[in-house]
């Protein structure tokens, strides 16, 4: 294994005294790419950078950040937004709080970028209330902005107008779902909303709308700065970029790491994260966030943290939250563990998420406790064949994917429970536990 | 116009059609709960999923897709089958199961569509999620949580329909729970809406419950006799007792919606004491000797005015007026009665066919008058006191005798308005039709008959008087309606 060092662009300024502050931020040439957009370039031709640079967001889905951008109608006479989506909340997944925490403004200019490019004159910044630090930086930076004429009106002199509103949401899971979102900006129920309309077209208060993530938006003043060139040539040419990989589990050092696309998982595992908790050997990995599908350790030593390396091996890079588990784990705790979540975070408004979620985790919780029955997993299948495409948004395909894949490689762990059950008499025991805890 | 095919049958729609409006127009029923033609598309049950292709892992909701050209939908394919019956397990997983004391049971789209396309068994062996039962949302509306398929129809009837939020959905996942917002208990004089658009029996009427199993019960298509609106309903009765009206579907009147006090209304129709046979002086009488004696009384008709009521059907007002005519009574009054209109459906003309009764040329009692002689009231309506004043007779026909009916000098019975056949007039002037919900007994006769039979007899059906009525140009003035549905189709 070659060792590996971190290519640290969005991390860059994280550490340093007082990093989270404009003067800091100015110091090291920050909203220099801002103000020199607004003054030279025209809104088409920072979407056409993007584009080119080929960035893709950093939620989850990975779509590409200039297509979406262009999505925003032509000549629209509604007032367009921008949300940013800082409701980081997929288990294993803790790279957004660093860039609120440490260096919100670099978060800010990218929004100002942003808003320049897709035509918007107001940007919510939505971040969730559990990041009470990240609040508080990314307000007071806000205050500071427009203190210094960076936000507001006429920015720099260049006609331009901008409003940064933060807005806090609940902690809600289901709140980093785009539309979801936008429901609990405007103040209503945060169910997802049925697509189309796309929000680029029909958004928060049914004007368009681009939400981006904040590692996204995070990209933007670099691409704008160095050339979209530059962000194309950092790692996997077709899924180019350095991100910010969050690893967790039992790895000796676990944390955030910026490493640019397409180095091996096995390597970042084993060199920045120091290898294996205690000397222990590695199980499996669940690699972008909880909601996709799990990787063996046999597997793990194949891949590349790349898109069309995940995609060939069935799995996602998500949200880039890298969850690590060891030979210690039962899986079977570990898959109730993730549908306790699931279950607890659906919003209920799809019937199929709504009460296939919590059945999962009645049953599961009976395989656990020791009462499975043999024909309990092909129900679970089932369930989940059920579930997956069949609601308005993705949570229940994410409660699946990991399900569907932890059950299918490790089967024989569910299998022993079942085996063990039917020796001891209590399969088949009527209804298992009563009120699993957290199932709801 | 859009071509698209639904289950390998051709439709040509308009743009902006969505798929279950197109199939619902070539009579195939994509089974739905949440979708409801007059509050919209929400897209939360996930039961109107359609194959869109050959895609079949991601299917649509055809409640919300709009149609497009040369798109072929499959309402019946495996993958659709299977997604149903996956719906409906996941509705029934939780669902207390307890159709036999629930009211909703015989008129339940969750039993009829589990019937139909659900799985006949459960493969759900845990505890069922428990919720709050018989929560009180109004002194009408009762609340079963566990019964509840959260399709959010009650709430988005307040959203969509009254403009008001006094519902909404608390906690989330499986907990979920429709709940009063925090002004407390429905006051809106239309809530008892929900009940009928509840597609299961988590919303039941406190007037209704536990009164009758539906399937014992008889239902007419008839019309709301309670304002010029004519809301389109379906009366539902047992053993000669009307238990409720609910709304009928007819997009041009009254969409999917009536009012409670029109809804509740059904209530002064179950009479306990009325009018059988014909009186002389409070006698009873043959029916011919009765008609005899108010020829008599009427004579050649000068200074005897006919006063009827704005609940007679036309039929009923046209027998009436045709026998005056020759009688030589010249003065023909309605009595319209009014109540508190409000701004939705409610019309401040609190009878349903004084276009009726205008369009045959009978007006409102004037306020200056020639002296009268005699009276003849026709039909359930209120006279005003100075009219009896300095009567020879009163001729009182009508259902309820009261005090009028014991001074009167012939009685003769009447139907109420939902004994009869017939048709009224609405306030937009739709020509509506009327049906008896209920049979009204031995000794009170069609009442058009009576009127028929005072002068001679001309018509020997109702049929017949109504294509003479048809024949004599402007004797009804409005158009027919067509657009109502029957009872027990599901918007």
């Amino acid at each position: 294994m070659s060792a590996l060092t971190e290519s640290r662009v969005i991390s860059a300024r994280f550490g340093k005294p007082q990093s989270w502050t404009l003067a800091s931020y100015r110091a090291d040439g920050g909203y220099e790419t801002f103000l020199s957009v607004l003054k030279t370039k025209k809104p088409d031709e920072v979407i056409a950078e993007v584009k080119a640079s080929g960035l893709k967001g950093r939620g989850g889905a990975g779509f590409s950040t200039g297509m979406k951008w262009s999505f925003v109608p032509k000549g629209t006479t509604k007032p367009v937004y921008l949300c940013v989506n800082g409701d980081e909340s997929e288990p294993g997944t803790f790279k957004d709080r660093q860039i609120v925490e440490m260096d919100p403004h670099q978060l800010l200019e990218g929004v100002g970028i942003t808003c320049f490019a897709i035509g918007a004159h107001t940007a919510y910044v939505y971040l969730r209330c559990e990041f009470a630090e990240g609040l508080r930086k990314v307000g007071a930076a806000i205050k500071e902005a427009y203190a210094a004429g960076l936000f507001g009106k006429n920015i720099g002199g260049s006609g331009f107008d901008l409003d940064v509103h933060l807005h806090m949401g609940a902690g809600a899971y289901i709140c980093g779902e785009e539309t979801s979102l936008l429901n609990s900006i405007e103040g209503v129920r945060p169910y997802p909303r049925n697509k189309p309309p796309f929000p680029a077209v029909e958004g928060l208060f049914g004007c368009p709308t681009i939400i981006n993530n904040v590692e996204t938006i995070a990209n933007i003043p670099h691409i704008m700065k160095r050339g979209a060139a530059w962000h194309a040539g950092l790692g996997h040419k077709e899924d180019p970029g350095s991100r910010l990989w969050c690893v967790s589990g039992h790895v000796n050092k676990p944390g955030v790491y910026e490493l640019e696309t397409g180095y091996s998982l096995q390597a970042l595992i084993d060199g920045l994260c120091g290898g294996m908790r205690r000397g222990k050997k590695l199980k499996c990995v669940i690699p972008g966030g909880s909601s996709s599908r799990v990787l063996t350790a046999d597997e793990v030593r194949t891949v590349t943290m790349d898109v069309p390396c995940m995609k060939r091996v069935n799995s996602s890079l998500g949200s880039a939250g890298i969850i690590v588990l060891d030979e210690s784990v039962d899986m079977v705790d570990a898959v109730l563990n993730l549908m306790k979540f699931y279950a607890h975070e659906s919003c209920g408004q799809c019937t199929p998420c709504r009460e296939g979620s919590p059945w999962l985790v009645k049953i599961l919780s009976r395989i656990a406790h020791g009462q499975g029955r043999p024909q309990d997993l092909e129900l679970i299948l089932d369930i989940a064949d059920n579930m997956e495409g069949r609601t308005v948004c993705a949570l229940a395909d994410g409660a699946c994917w990991p399900l569907i894949s932890i059950l299918t490689k490790f089967r024989h762990e569910f299998q022993a429970k079942i085996d063990a059950a039917a020796r001891s008499g209590a399969a088949g025991a009527p209804t298992g536990v009563r009120a699993p805890a957290g199932a709801h | 116009m859009i071509t698209l095919s639904i289950n390998g049958r051709k439709v040509e729609v308009q743009p902006g059609t969505t798929v279950i409006e197109a199939a619902s127009a070539i009579g195939i029923e994509i089974p739905h709960y949440c979708y409801h033609k007059d509050i919209g598309v929400d897209g939360n049950c996930r039961m109107c999923l359609v194959q869109v292709g050959a895609n079949t892992r991601k299917l649509q909701i055809s409640c919300m897709i709009p149609c497009s050209e040369g798109m072929d939908v499959q309402t019946e394919s495996p993958a659709v089958i299977k997604a149903r019956k996956g719906v409906l397990e996941f509705l029934l997983i939780n669902h207390p199961l307890d159709c036999t004391i629930c009211d909703q049971a015989g008129e339940c789209p969750l039993q009829d569509y589990t019937y139909r396309f659900g799985p006949g068994d459960s493969r759900f062996t845990e505890h069922k999620q428990n919720k709050p039962k018989t929560v009180e949302f109004s002194d009408q509306v009762m609340f079963d949580g566990e019964r509840c398929i959260l399709c959010t129809r009650c709430v988005r009837f307040f959203e969509t329909v009254r403009h008001e939020k006094p519902l909404g959905v608390e906690n989330m996942g499986g907990k979920s729970l429709i709940t009063l917002g925090p002004n407390g208990p429905l006051t809106d004089p239309y809530q008892m809406n929900i009940i009928d658009i509840c597609p299961v029996g988590a919303l039941t009427s406190r007037d209704f419950r536990f009164k009758q199993r539906v399937w014992f019960m008889d239902f007419a298509d008839t019309v709301c006799p309670g304002c010029s609106r004519g809301c389109n309903i379906t009366a539902g009765a047992y053993q000669g007792k009307l238990l409720r009206f609910v709304p009928r579907r007819n997009p041009e009147v009254n969409k999917s919606w009536m009012c409670d006090d029109g809804r509740l209304s059904y209530k002064q129709y179950n009479l306990d004491e009325r009018v059988r046979g014909a009186h002389i002086a409070g006698e009873p009488a043959e029916t011919g000797a009765a008609l005899a004696r108010v020829s008599e009384l009427v004579g050649d008709g000068n200074g005897v005015a006919v006063l009827a009521s704005t609940k007679n059907t036309c039929e009923e007002l046209y027998a009436l007026k045709a026998w005056a005519g020759h009688a030589g009574i010249a003065l023909l009054w309605h009595g319209a009665a009014s109540w508190a209109g409000d701004d939705f459906l409610k019309l401040p003309d609190a009878t349903p066919n004084t276009a009726g009764a205008q369009g045959l040329g009978f007006v409102p009692v004037p306020g200056n008058r020639p002296r009268l002689r005699g009276l003849i009231v026709a039909g359930d309506v209120a006279v005003p006191p100075a009219l009896l004043a300095d009567l020879d007779f009163v001729v009182l026909q009508a259902p309820v005798a009261g005090m009028l009916g014991a001074a009167a000098s012939v009685l003769l019975p009447g139907r109420t308005a939902l004994e009869k056949k017939g048709t009224w007039i609405n306030a937009q002037g739709l020509v509506q039709r009327i049906r008896p919900a209920l049979d009204a007994g031995p000794g009170v006769p069609e009442d058009w008959t009576l009127w028929r039979d005072l002068h001679g007899g001309h018509w020997p059906t109702l049929q017949h008087l109504q294509s003479e009525m048809a024949r004599v140009a402007g004797a009804s003035g409005g158009k027919v309606e067509q657009a109502a549905q029957p009872a027990g189709s599901r918007p």
